[in-house]
């Protein structure tokens, strides 16, 4: 719960330098394309992750990977923090 | 505190008359290079931050631009500067130069764009000046692959002006003609004479006059300018 507070934070934070107004009540199921954050609102998210938590699981996995939901999302740092980065 | 600027291929050539130039601009400035040159040591007396980095391995980019963050703090600039430029004719060079010579003049400046874009998007300011050259858009007997990789990074950096425009970053390059480095020693005699006989200005332009477009790409005069190409080339392509 803790990891998926950080990246709550994490998303208001970056929604408001990127002038992007965030649907309210974000939840698991929510499509990230839906959440009112748009592509570049996305760079910046795993950006600033990457300055808070030191990983970046989308350069460090072998495959291209896209999570749809939020609850992908932070599905794929969690399972990256699990393998020890 | 100053603002950082990451200059690769730093150690010889346009790379040192850029950090030079920048340093005296008063910019933080942190060269990449393989190997520090003797010009180089000299610049670190002046201030020169210096990181050994051998931007063909492709994958440690990730990890060097991470690193580099974390030591230095968010980068206001990159110039992507180093390349290669092998030359012959494109029927005999191996597969193994045409290879690298695209990692290091096309997938480095990408990479290091994309990871060192990040903290300047969060930052909601920067700026990229890809080096390209005058190759890109004319002709040149036995450059076809460095034409190839310079047409390609132009290419590159306009949409990627598109892409960052509203996160306040811009994205240029400088095309330079033909100058009078090291990686050009192999242009001697005639044809070095015909390039200075046909540009308006009689000479070739130097690293010193290229340097001076780099710093202004980087200045606020220049926050309006992206997705160009500023060329320096003595007027040769006039």
């Amino acid at each position: 719960m803790e990891l998926e507070h950080t990246i709550r934070q994490t998303l208001d934070q970056v929604a408001i330098i990127a002038n992007c107004q965030l649907i309210d009540n974000i939840n698991d199921d929510t499509v990230l394309l839906q959440s009112g954050l748009d592509s570049l609102g996305f760079a910046m998210l795993v950006a600033q992750l990457e300055e808070d938590l030191g990983i970046d699981p989308f350069s460090q996995m072998q495959i291209a990977v896209y999570p749809r939901t939020f609850a992908e999302f932070v599905g794929v740092y969690r399972q990256t923090l699990a393998n020890g980065n | 505190m100053s603002k950082l600027v990451i200059v690769t291929g730093a150690s010889r050539g346009l790379g040192l008359a850029i950090c030079r130039q920048l340093l005296q601009a008063g910019y933080s400035v942190l060269g990449l290079a393989r190997t520090p040159s003797d010009e180089l040591t000299q610049l670190q007396q002046q201030g020169l931050l210096f990181r050994a980095a051998d931007l063909s391995k492709l994958d440690n980019i990730p990890a060097l631009c991470s690193e580099l963050t974390k030591q230095y703090g968010r980068p206001y600039a990159l110039i992507n500067n180093a390349a290669v430029g092998y030359d012959g004719v494109l029927a005999t060079m191996h597969n193994s130069e045409i290879n690298s010579l695209l990692n290091l003049n096309i997938q480095a400046p990408i990479l290091l764009s994309k990871y060192l874009l990040r903290p300047m998007l969060l930052n909601q300011s920067g700026r990229i000046v890809n080096i390209s050259s005058i190759i890109a858009r004319t002709g040149f007997n036995g450059l076809s692959v460095y034409a190839a990789s310079k047409a390609a990074l132009e290419g590159f950096s306009k949409s990627l002006a598109r892409e960052v425009g509203k996160a306040g970053i811009t994205v240029n390059c400088v095309a330079p003609g033909y100058m009078q480095t090291e990686m050009t020693h192999s242009l001697q005699g005639d044809k070095l004479e015909s390039i200075k006989r046909r540009s308006p200005l009689g000479r070739l332009a130097t690293p010193d006059d290229t340097a001076g477009a780099v710093v202004y790409l980087l200045s606020e005069q220049a926050a309006a300018i992206t997705g160009t190409t500023i060329t320096v080339d003595a007027g040769s392509t006039a």
